[in-house]
């Protein structure tokens, strides 16, 4: 699978021509700014025992929106090839947390972040990082499904675009929409306008979008809540498919969602000791199987059997 | 013996309240109140239009077409609105080089990078001031500085600065704060969510605003730049305070640039002058000038609400 | 089901897995008298107990059935997870193991109205009595410790365990030796008392196991459940 990874990469990459986008020439893993070799040869975290690359390295994360502190010292390692989910009760920062893993945070002014969150061993937030090319080795998707105004084809094609794609678009597009199952139901409809699709037809094509600049890790926020239970289904079977090739992290605060897809689930809760300040605090990180059979904080099991929330 | 109340069931209940009839005056009175009010405008309407083309009729039948093609004229018997035409196409012309590239600009800066801060909030304050100000004071603004800048750049011409430029000019800082407002509106109604799917896909702000953005707004700039060459269409005051020709004049057989610097008019101008006029004639001239001006305005206004629903879209 | 929350948020389903523990430690005491019955009619000769014992676990038979359906319904129509998922999983071995139990009280009793009571020297009385009180004991202590979720019984179910089998022991060599005096189909009866009872007392040590599970998440360091021991 790695290797059907890297393959494609250099298929989309190697073809641009802007000589300034050299840099997009390098493997997926690599994020193209000025960085010492020496950061960038730091693949494995120390200490895992794990035979899986650390994609994320969080440490000591604060999120602030002007004084008010939205997250409060988390620190987590999201693992490669993996679905980790990030649940817990309203404005407990989870969303907030998942904004940050690709810098979306930036576009809200007030939004400060003090910490560190390494992308495969580089500080995303360090001197010199385009926040831009950051976006483009992680894709996103949202809560409601959010298609360009234009046509099924043009939404996939617009980020490799923009990002110098010259080879076989065509292709590029229908591999997209290929990995993210929605290729039969709209192959014959491609210049028809988004829109006109279903809101499950639409979440698929916006993860079709979000794989088609070639990122090693999708962030989806809540991607089912706008969804009907059999269109919610058939997403969640997509990302356990796509997990092979990506890296998946997902906001859900469908408990059950966590606990069928994810393989490690972080648990976020509100604390409310800073004045009155709703703060949130990472409580518990674990493998699913164990949060959801016997977690080990107090709180966490509250949270997961109902008790709060 | 126990007397025995028939207690009224949910059943019975639901079908005395849903089967009885009952006229409620009140509710039925409101609507009607309404219809009036909206009769009372269009009854002003048809009264002034009548009335309008009552006084025109003379001139529309008989000259009709002669008449929008004939130059201004001493007599009234030959005169017509052709150089008022003419000289509103080019006073449209000038505004819109002016205040669209420079009103939508602006409107892009402050929705999509200016923060959101104390300045901002001023200056969007200001724009709006600046948009009920009276079209009079552009006038006098147009006055003072274009006529003269006019002077400054040699483009005096025959008219002592006084040329469709500046008038297009002053019309033009008239409408921006317009322009600026519906563009500004325009960009607000696409919803960030579009925003942000652009942002997540690794573009620039302005590749999402090139690409995205401003597509999506297209339809609403459009249609604000239609309404707003229709309001500047209309204006008189401004033109009049900035030295548009309010009497007889000939521009005869002179070249492009001549004219261009040279005394000028516009159609609402050449109504204000002719009903200065006395006569019955001049009367039936200005109602038929009226209704040229009425005409253009319509089209245009149609054309800006054909556009609307031709590429309004649902998000 | 580890704890009780003030919180009226899942009451309804509180309720629901409160209904099914009190129905389970009532079951174990519908169990607990039956073996009491059946200890007793064994002990006294009481073949009017025996019958009696019998037909009790008509009853017994059918909460059984009745709880474990409940158990069911939680589990597909609830979702639950961590300490409940573990109440609601363990809770059904429980029913098992009291049910078990029940049947092996009555397996005791009908073998007394076969044999048309026995004849017992005071010897293996003596050691039976011993046995019955025993395993009464334990179960008893079981069904406690269910009802108060106490985590830390099983450790000493099980060393009280080891003393009936001891008994229990110990009643095999005396039948042995008196299975001539006796006659042999009579020792064979008696043993297999003996065994149902060192049997009961091994259920009522599972029951305390799976009660530390469902607080804990783990099970008792030394034994798990599966294995029993072979008298």
């Amino acid at each position: 699978m790695q290797g059907e990874r890297e393959s494609m990469g250099d298929e989309h990459l190697t073809e641009a021509s802007d000589p300034a986008d050299e840099a997009s020439t390098k493997s997926h893993h690599a994020v193209s700014v000025s960085v010492g070799a020496a950061a960038e040869s730091r693949q494995r975290a120390s200490g895992d025992a794990e035979d899986q690359d650390i994609v994320f390295d969080i440490e000591h994360l604060n999120v602030y929106y002007g004084d008010f502190l939205a997250v409060s010292d988390a620190s987590l390692q999201i693992r490669e090839n993996e679905i980790t989910a990030l649940i817990g009760p309203s404005g407990c920062g989870k969303t907030t947390v998942l904004r940050c893993l690709d810098r979306m945070n930036d576009l809200i002014e007030s939004a400060r972040v003090e910490g560190s969150i390494k992308y495969h061993g580089v500080d995303i937030y360090g001197d010199g990082v385009d926040p831009v090319e950051v976006r483009r080795h992680i894709g996103m998707v949202f809560q409601k499904p959010n298609p360009f105004p234009k046509s099924i084809y043009d939404n996939i094609a617009f980020g490799p675009r923009i990002a110098g794609f010259k080879g076989d678009m065509d292709g590029l597009v229908e591999e997209s929409l290929r990995r993210a199952v929605l290729f039969d139901e709209v192959k014959d409809k491609l210049n028809d306008p988004a829109n006109a699709l279903s809101g499950g037809q639409q979440q698929r094509l916006c993860i079709a979008r979000a794989i088609a600049t070639n990122p090693d890790v999708v962030l989806m926020d809540e991607p089912c809540s706008a969804l009907d239970p059999i269109a919610t289904l058939r997403i969640e079977e997509l990302m356990l498919e796509l997990k092979q090739d990506y890296t998946i992290v997902i906001v859900t605060h469908n408990m059950q969602q966590a606990a069928r897809v994810s393989d490690r689930t972080a648990f976020f809760t509100v604390d409310m000791s800073r004045g009155g300040q709703r703060t949130g605090v990472l409580v518990e990180y674990d493998d699913t199987g164990i949060i959801f059979t016997k977690p080990s904080q107090k709180a966490t099991e509250d949270y997961i059997t109902g008790r709060f929330g | 013996m126990v007397s025995r109340t028939k207690t009224l069931s949910a059943t019975d209940v639901v079908q005395q309240t849903l089967r009885g009839r009952r006229y409620d005056l009140r509710a039925a009175a409101f609507p009607t109140a309404l219809l009036a009010t909206l009769l009372i405008s269009l009854l002003f309407l048809a009264v002034l239009l009548i009335d309008i083309i009552t006084d025109a009729w003379s001139v529309l039948s008989t000259r009709g077409l002669d008449f929008v093609s004939s130059p201004l004229s001493l007599s009234a018997e030959s005169a017509g609105v052709w150089q008022g035409i003419v000289g509103s196409l080019m006073l449209a012309v000038v505004v819109a080089l002016f205040s669209f590239p420079i009103g939508i600009g602006a409107a892009i800066y402050l929705e999509e990078y200016a923060p959101d801060n104390r300045f901002t909030r001023f200056i969007n304050t200001n724009i709006r001031n600046l948009a009920g100000v009276p079209s009079i004071v552009y006038g006098l603004l147009g006055f003072t500085i274009f006529v003269g800048l006019m002077k400054l750049v040699g483009l005096e011409g025959g008219h002592a600065g006084k040329n469709v430029i500046a008038g297009g000019l002053t019309l033009a800082s008239l409408v921006l704060p317009i322009v600026i407002i519906t563009t500004a509106e325009a960009l607000r109604a696409v919803p960030d969510s579009i925003r942000e799917a652009g942002f997540a896909v690794g573009a620039t702000r302005w590749e999402v605003i090139r690409h995205h953005i401003i597509p999506s707004a297209a339809p609403g700039i459009l249609t604000g730049t239609v309404l707003t060459l229709a309001r500047a269409f209309g204006e008189t005051a401004p033109l009049l305070l900035v030295g548009a020709a309010t009497g007889f004049f000939s521009t005869g057989n002179a070249g492009f640039l001549q004219k261009l610097t040279g005394a000028y008019t516009a159609l609402p101008v050449t109504i204000f002058s002719w009903s200065r006029q006395p006569g019955a004639d001049f009367r039936a001239l200005t109602a038929a000038a009226i209704v040229v001006l009425l005409a253009v305005l319509l089209t245009a206004n149609a054309t800006a609400i054909i556009l609307r629903n031709r590429f309004e879209r649902k998000w | 089901m580890t704890h009780r929350s003030n919180d009226d948020i899942r009451k309804h389903f509180e309720d629901l897995l409160d209904e099914v523990r009190r129905g389970a430690v009532e079951l174990g005491s519908l169990v607990l008298e039956n073996t009491r019955r059946a200890s007793e009619a064994l002990l006294e000769n009481r073949l009017d107990l025996a019958r009696a014992a019998k037909e009790a676990d008509d009853e017994i038979d059918r909460k059984y059935v009745d709880l474990e359906q409940r158990v069911f319904e939680i589990l597909a129509r609830q979702q639950p997870v961590a300490g409940d998922l573990r109440f609601c999983v363990s809770i059904t071995r429980v029913l098992y193991e009291i049910e078990r139990s029940g049947d092996l009280a009555v397996n005791v009793a009908r073998g007394l109205l076969r044999r048309d009571g026995y004849q017992m020297p005071p010897h293996i009385h003596g050691l039976m009595a011993r046995a019955c009180r025993g395993a009464a004991e334990l179960f008893q202590a079981s069904i406690d410790t269910l009802a108060d979720l106490d985590a830390t019984a099983a450790v000493r179910l099980d060393e009280a365990d080891d003393e009936v089998d001891d008994v229990v022991g110990e009643l095999y060599a005396v039948i042995g030796k008196a299975s001539d005096q006796i006659g042999f189909d009579v020792a064979v009866e008696l043993s297999r008392v003996g065994r149902y009872m060192e049997r009961i007392a091994d259920h009522a040590v599972n029951i305390a196991e799976h009660v530390t599970f469902i607080v804990t998440g783990a099970f008792p360091e030394e034994r798990s459940p599966a294995v029993e021991d072979e008298g």
